[in-house]
């Protein structure tokens, strides 16, 4: 089955916005794309029980936003809050001003920040890097395929990526759908014979741990 | 926007279990600082204002590994955390009263941002700190607690609090036989200490 994961884009110059979501698009993402904060808002609580994307970009900078009803600050906010596993880009053009930091800081402190003045390549070089991760034996692909390496064979379900992307983090899923999804992702792994397995910690919340022989014991790998 | 819908409140009241530094400042400025200086992945660095401080470490659960400060007064719910937790304190310039006797006290940035970083990266023997929360053994055990946490992050200084808060950390670090324990050193303070002195000790 395959539900390809959402990632939220947050950005005020629609020839920007419209760039960053031909990437997703291409790489077989779903762009969750917002030009105003309020707009990011409403994708935000209208996904947040069937899906929650991977990844959130968010322009601080909202100046050319059709509405100013919100502000980047209160979608940072929300992410916090209510999708605290979500990683999250900000970039601004002053994002060494420390009080831009600050307020970010303040309004996510787990924000990874950005130079805008770097260009979209190096954001997306960034983006790519933290998306292709290896987790064990386990590689994903293009954002959007989990790979077993020793088989090759590939699980596609948004569900898996966001456990592979969030390793060694506790994921928290808030449907029955991503629950059997992530079950199924589960059995995969088991019957692949992969050096991952998922770990329940019970209410829905799920990780991967990777085992790692070392001599007689075996530890959870921390990457 | 503001709004009382408590699903809009700022990030950094959003309540978490990661390993949080809070940073009391009256502009933020010091809080950017240590943010830049905390390795990735160790501590999550909470940015704090005077009036809002206690409910931003209300926040960090159970309570915040770290409070750094710089402002001239604290909140009597602030300094009543500070004085019946073991959470590390740093303050630069003149420390309020309601500041627990364990307080390191900074003049300068620099030496501060250093004991921060120290405290990041403390080894206690094959202990250290495991990134999000929880102590690592050196031997793939991860060991969950907030005063444990705590204990590694001040060693080898302590904390100026009673020994039963520290029992749950002491039994933690018996099951797994990690060679340590906590003791009250000369300074009166509760630390990390190994098994083998504690013993000649006695």
């Amino acid at each position: 089955m395959r539900a390809n994961p959402e990632v939220l884009i947050l950005e005020d110059d629609a020839e920007t916005l419209e760039g960053l979501q031909t990437h997703f698009t291409r790489k077989r993402f779903h762009p969750l794309a917002a030009r105003s904060a309020s707009r990011a808002l409403s994708l935000l609580e209208n996904n947040l029980y069937s899906s929650r994307p991977v990844l959130a970009i968010v322009d601080w900078d909202l100046g050319k936003a059709p509405d100013q009803a919100a502000s980047s600050g209160d979608v940072l906010s929300r992410l916090a809050r209510e999708l605290r596993e979500c990683p999250v880009i900000v970039y601004s053009q002053n994002i060494d001003a420390f009080n831009v930091r600050s307020q970010i800081q303040r309004s996510h402190p787990r924000a990874l920040l950005h130079d805008k003045r770097d260009g979209d390549a190096s954001l997306l070089e960034r983006v790519d890097r933290m998306l292709d991760r290896t987790v064990g034996d386990l590689r994903i692909h293009d954002g959007t395929v989990v790979v077993h390496l020793p088989t090759l064979d590939q699980h596609h379900h948004r569900e898996a990526i966001r456990l592979v992307v969030h390793h060694p983090d506790i994921v928290t899923f808030h449907s029955d759908t991503s629950t059997k999804a992530v079950r199924r992702f589960g059995e995969w792994l088991r019957e692949h014979d992969s050096a991952v397995r998922l770990v329940s910690h019970g209410n829905r919340k799920y990780r991967l741990s990777v085992t790692v022989t070392a001599g007689s014991t075996s530890a959870d790998e921390t990457v | 926007m503001e709004s009382d819908d408590p699903r809009l409140l700022l990030g950094v009241f959003a309540p978490d279990r990661v390993r949080s530094i809070v940073v009391i400042t009256t502009d933020g400025e010091l809080a950017v600082a240590i943010r830049e200086t905390v390795p990735a992945g160790i501590a999550v660095v909470r940015d704090a204002r005077p009036d809002d401080a206690a409910e931003v470490a209300g926040a960090c659960l159970p309570w915040p590994w770290m409070v750094v400060g710089s402002t001239a007064s604290l909140t009597p719910e602030l300094a009543s955390m500070l004085q019946t937790r073991p959470v590390l304190t740093l303050w630069l310039g003149a420390a309020p009263a309601g500041l627990p006797s364990h307080t390191a006290r900074f003049d300068r940035h620099t030496p501060l941002l250093a004991a921060v970083e120290d405290a990041c990266g403390a080894k206690v023997g094959d202990m250290r700190l495991a990134p999000g929360s929880g102590v690592d053994l050196g031997d793939g055990t991860l060991l969950r607690g907030a005063t444990l946490d705590a204990l590694i992050g001040a060693y080898p200084r302590g904390f100026a609090l009673p020994s039963r808060t520290f029992r749950s950390a002491g039994a933690a670090l018996a099951r797994a036989d990690a060679g340590w324990t906590t003791e009250r050193d000369a300074s009166a303070c509760i630390a990390l200490v190994p098994c083998t002195h504690a013993a000649a000790a006695q």
